[in-house]
């Protein structure tokens, strides 16, 4: 059945990737199609995804008995991706400082980190050094909230 | 005879000794914590890098790379855990001499294995790749498509454990560097009209997402996993962990055919030290005088695959130098490094920075020596440090620097997107058995490959035959596609002998 699923995805990556591809337009006099490397590597893929179809389909399936030890792990990897999407997110509202002293400990949570006080030293820790770090010492320009910015308000 | 002025040059600097000193401590660091890769950590210091000299930069960088192959074997020897794939085939040896008291002895054997291995591929690189570079100068873009293809389809299929997967891999790779505008027309592929996605995936934020930021999502599964486990530690003095030649003796011949077979197999793009230790390993243990030993704590097991792990690291610079073409993942994220401070790999790197080349190889000499020190006198007290670090507290922490790190690199956003995106794309493609490596690679060498296909055409007016009429170029197919063959003879061979098991799946 994973086989059979690997398979299906890439097949609809590849059915993607030539679709996509679909709309470069022909190419000029003397120039070769701007598309024909992305149509070349997504009908390589098809041919893959065919191959791996066909595999699954003849090979007898299996039932995997260790899949919902799995399922709970593979919750809290879908937890902490949707939580980095969110925080990536957040950054262009609330800027770096805000996102980042509330992902802190969110995150040393998922990690097994219990203690209160840790937790509650990274609220401020986390934030600052990484500011100091890159924002101040490297020089890269902070990332700006476009709703509101706690560092915009604590630099007045 | 460059590398000597370029020796010179670097050890009568002493912010450069410094950071060789730093790179070489936390390389070793890095390399000898189970799951945390020296791919993982340049690619997270990759952006401070853009602040500095592009000598500082490379150097620190290389030597990270460097040490964290030799760090590997810290883990292997006293944690029981090999802290690189490589490290494994070390492992087999090293941790059956850790148990009977003789941690120092093997971390020492494996040091200084690692110390000759080392030496002699950068001899090797140092050596030939003058003469690479200028044989590349002569080839058209038939011969480097040609060798582009062979790269692709080797990386594809030769590593990772299905051919299948491996293409599909570096097919995905191609397909996610072919995003943005075409550099020759100027027409928009899969961009759907965003601006963003016009400028390209980057480099930077693609590797720090797929090694890092996915190493943090398997390193959380892995927690789940495995919640009751412990690493069992063997540090301890023992009865004798002093190293005399004697016993050092019958070591040096699988070291130096080690770092022989290492720095072949190094300038092979893709193949990697994994696959170097490990026929290395089984090499030595063929012509060895004591094959029964082998396996359960020979030291000759330790000498052979620390080697040849150590000798891949200079001669994998050998084809990115003079071609453009990575050898391994930290070569790809040193290619980035490279463009990051506008100096253009390839055949001409030797005519515009041929100083800059030959110091940056100076830097990865000293950088054996410091390691090497450090190795021999204080691996176990590295080895102690590394428990001291709270991965519960680590782990967290590289999840808040990868997005910091990736938007750092442009300052941009889109980047922090892009990271976050190809970090759960890696943990994806780890769990279920795709090739990361060719992946990464791929993504690094399609817009070249584009680049030198399409003026191929062009030359032949549309015309495939181009790349077999020229004989370069059809030498380099034909390796390919035979690479490619033997692999699959391989891969029936083994299911014949397992029937009934998953085979290539």
């Amino acid at each position: 059945m994973r086989a059979l699923s690997e398979g299906v995805v890439l097949f609809a990556l590849g059915l993607f990737a030539i679709i996509g591809v679909w709309n470069v337009p022909a190419a000029a006099d003397n120039e070769t199609w701007a598309g024909i490397v992305p149509f070349g590597a997504g009908l390589g893929l098809l041919i893959i995804a065919a191959f791996m179809i066909l595999g699954a389909l003849r090979s007898p399936t299996s039932n995997d008995k260790s899949q919902s030890a799995e399922n709970n792990a593979v919750l809290e990897i879908l937890a902490l991706f949707a939580i980095a999407l969110l925080y990536q997110h957040s950054i262009r509202w609330f800027g770096y400082v805000l996102p980042t002293a509330i992902t802190a400990p969110v995150v040393l949570y998922m990690f097994g980190v219990r203690s209160k006080i840790g937790l509650a030293v990274s609220v401020v820790l986390c934030p600052l050094i990484y500011h100091i770090i890159f924002f101040e010492l490297l020089g890269v320009f902070p990332p700006f909230g476009e709703v509101f910015d706690l560092l915009d308000a604590i630099q007045g | 005879m460059d590398i000597f002025p370029a020796l010179l040059s670097v050890i009568s600097d002493p912010m450069l000794l410094a950071a060789i000193l730093l790179a070489a401590v936390v390389g070793m660091i890095v390399g000898a914590i189970p799951g945390l890769t020296a791919s993982a950590a340049i690619a997270m210091l990759l952006p401070i890098t853009f602040y500095m000299d592009p000598l500082f930069a490379l150097a620190f960088l290389y030597v990270i790379g460097k040490s964290g192959r030799y760090g590997g074997s810290i883990a292997a020897i006293l944690f029981n855990t090999p802290g690189t794939a490589a490290s494994a085939a070390t492992q087999l040896d090293g941790y059956p001499l850790a148990k009977s008291g003789k941690a120092g002895k093997a971390m020492k054997v494996a040091t200084i294995s690692s110390v000759i291995g080392d030496f002699m591929g950068d001899i090797m690189l140092v050596v030939g790749v003058g003469f690479i570079a200028a044989l590349a100068l002569k080839l058209g873009p038939p011969e480097t498509f040609a060798i582009y293809f062979a790269a692709f389809v080797v990386i594809g299929s030769v590593i990772g454990k299905s051919i299948l997967k491996g293409l599909a891999s570096a097919f995905i790779g191609i397909l996610v560097a072919m995003v943005g505008l075409d550099p020759i027309s100027s027409q928009e592929r899969y961009t759907f009209g965003s601006f963003d996605l016009s400028n390209g995936i980057g480099l930077v934020p693609l590797m720090i997402g797929v090694f890092v930021l996915g190493e943090v999502f398997a390193q959380l599964e892995e927690r789940k996993k495995a919640k009751n486990a412990e690493i069992e530690v063997n540090d301890q003095a023992g009865d004798d962990n002093t190293l005399t030649w004697d016993e050092y003796k019958p070591c040096l011949p699988h070291a130096l055919r080690g770092g022989v077979i290492g720095a072949f197999i190094g300038v092979l793009p893709g193949l990697g030290s994994a696959i170097a230790a490990f026929i290395s390993y089984g090499e030595g243990k063929r012509r060895a005088t004591n094959p029964e030993k082998w396996g359960k704590g020979a030291l000759e097991g330790v000498a052979a695959p620390e080697a040849a792990n150590n000798a891949v690291s200079g001669p994998s610079m050998a084809p990115l130098l003079t071609l453009g073409i990575p050898g391994s993942t930290i070569g790809a994220i040193l290619l980035g490094v490279f463009l990051i401070h506008g100096i253009q790999v390839g055949p001409t790197l030797f005519l515009t920075d041929k100083e800059l080349v030959y110091r940056l190889f100076a830097c990865g000499m000293l950088g054996i020596l410091a390691y090497g020190l450090i190795g021999y006198f204080g691996a176990t007290q590295v080895a102690r440090i590394i428990l001291k670090i709270p991965t519960n507290v680590l782990y967290p922490m590289i999840f808040l620097t990868s997005f910091v790190a990736a938007y750092s690199a442009r300052g941009s956003m889109f980047d922090v997107t892009v990271m976050t995106v190809a970090g759960f794309v890696g943990w994806l493609m780890r769990k279920y058995d795709f090739n990361i490596a060719a992946f990464v690679i791929s993504f690094v060498l399609a817009k070249g490959a584009e680049e030198t296909f399409r003026q191929s055409m062009l030359m032949s007016d549309g015309g495939a035959l181009v790349f077999i009429e020229r004989p370069i170029a059809a030498l380099f197919l034909a390796i390919g596609l035979a690479a490619m063959a033997f692999r699959i003879r391989t891969i029936l061979h083994e299911q014949k002998i397992a029937q009934g098991g998953l085979g290539d799946a």
